[in-house]
């Protein structure tokens, strides 16, 4: 039977599928969000096989320690490699192109020695690229303005994973604000599936905490913690924290 | 011979109160004590601050006619990284004496040299503080304070005989560690590891 006030007809019917879109929306968040530490592991990948890293770099210290957990990086697995660095932060720019520089030289000093099975590596100017997205927060910027900015942010990073040439297969972090942006715009590229970014199982996101952080999680691993597909800590006794997620194997860097 | 005391005040904040605490007369007396032959300072921005206490502790060196055995020099940011500097502290049996930031503690450690770290106790973070608390007590470095640093210049020499290795060895222990770069490898399916 129909309510005699349409006027109710209307607002139940508006209720009613915003109930069902929350419930669909909640199903599909707890789809993509990793479950726990025991998620099944990925498809056996060849080596050769056009694998992208996308790579935040952030202030200084930041920078430092992830350019110090990439020392083995080896691109002959890795074949594409992107650095993202905030705007304005041509340091974090500068160290990018130099340890691709180093990748380049390790290349040409290698002997050929168990090339067949290693892979060729894929050095040089058209294997990275060195990307701009602007700033979360700038230092000292009004928590007032930050919303503003921080959407800017999330648009870049949403245009940049969707319009690049391939969607990453892996994507790591280690802490400046930017990055738990970019772990955000990974979500919503999940959340969607657009480019198969879920189906295909790409952009694998990997937050490794700072090794400064002895005690506890920074303010962005807390925030990435539970959205992250592996959370990595570097102090044996943060181990287990963010609902028994983070994972020690040991300092990394 | 000579042996060098690298100081280094981090790139981004400038930490005057390091470069006014290492060029103090308690820890001149301190490195004097050390037989430290050159105190180099990276002071970043604070260009001022250095060239005040430097002329001040040169002055105080000239009144004991010591001079000679001291010599203070200063940089003030090197941009392809201070491996050259640890590098000679090391070969010197020289001694570094960073601000807490993780960066500079990382590389320096890596030398295998006497560290004293200094954290900024300014900054509102006081996850420096930690840092350094919890790498002094697994014998690390040394957690040296901004207020009176001579007791652990003078402590600097006995450390290096009883100091840590890093990375810590983990071989033999129960824990099973890994190298980022299997992580990354495991995370995308990279599963044979005749690499290692």
């Amino acid at each position: 039977m129909l309510p005699a006030c349409p006027a109710l007809y209307t607002t139940t019917f508006l209720l009613a599928t915003l109930a069902t879109l929350l419930v669909a929306a909640t199903l599909r968040l707890l789809t993509i969000l990793p479950h726990t530490r025991s998620t099944p592991p990925p498809p056996r990948r060849r080596p050769g096989t056009l694998t992208r890293v996308l790579i935040v770099l952030g202030s200084g210290g930041h920078t430092h320690e992830m350019l110090a957990l990439l020392r083995d990086l080896d691109p002959r697995r890795y074949t594409h490699r992107t650095w993202v660095v905030s705007s304005g932060d041509a340091f974090s720019a500068s160290r990018a192109v130099a340890f691709e520089t180093a990748l380049a030289e390790k290349a040409s000093r290698d002997t050929g020695e168990g090339k067949e099975e290693a892979g060729r590596w894929h050095v040089g100017p058209q294997y990275y690229t060195v990307v701009e997205i602007p700033r979360a927060r700038r230092v000292h910027q009004s928590l007032l303005t930050t919303p503003v900015s921080a959407v800017h942010t999330l648009l870049r990073s949403l245009t940049l994973l969707y319009r690049s040439e391939g969607l990453p297969d892996l994507i790591l972090t280690n802490g400046p604000g930017t990055a738990c942006i970019v772990v955000l715009a990974v979500l919503v590229l999940k959340f969607f599936d657009l480019r198969g970014a879920q189906s295909r199982g790409k952009c694998k996101t990997v937050y490794v905490e700072s090794f400064a952080r002895v005690r506890g999680l920074s303010f962005s691993g807390k925030l990435v913690g539970r959205f992250v597909d592996r959370l990595v800590v570097q102090w044996e006794g943060l181990e287990g924290v963010s609902g028994g997620r983070a994972e020690y194997w040991g300092v990394l860097v | 011979m000579s042996k060098l005391c690298f100081v280094t005040t981090g790139a981004t904040a400038p930490f005057t109160a390091l470069i006014e605490a290492i060029l103090s007369r308690p820890s001149l007396d301190a490195l004097l004590e050390c037989h430290v032959t050159h105190a180099f300072v990276q002071y970043g921005t604070a260009k001022d601050v250095y060239e005040t206490s430097a002329k001040a502790a040169r002055e105080y060196l000239r009144q004991q006619g010591k001079e000679t055995q001291l010599e203070i020099d200063g940089m003030d940011f090197d941009s392809s990284g201070l491996r050259e500097q640890f590098k000679l502290v090391q070969d010197t049996k020289g001694l570094v004496v960073s601000h807490a930031g993780s960066g500079s503690i990382l590389e320096a450690l890596r030398f295998q040299v006497p560290l004293i770290v200094v954290p900024n106790t300014v900054l509102l973070d006081n996850h420096q503080e930690e840092l350094a608390m919890a790498m002094d007590r697994q014998n690390y470095l040394i957690h040296g304070n901004i207020s009176n640093l001579a007791p652990a210049i003078k402590a600097s020499e006995e450390f290096r005989n009883k100091m840590s290795q890093f990375p810590p060895v983990t071989a033999g222990k129960e824990r099973q560690t890994k190298s980022f770069a299997r992580i990354m490898d495991e995370t995308v399916g990279f599963t044979d590891f005749n690499n290692e």
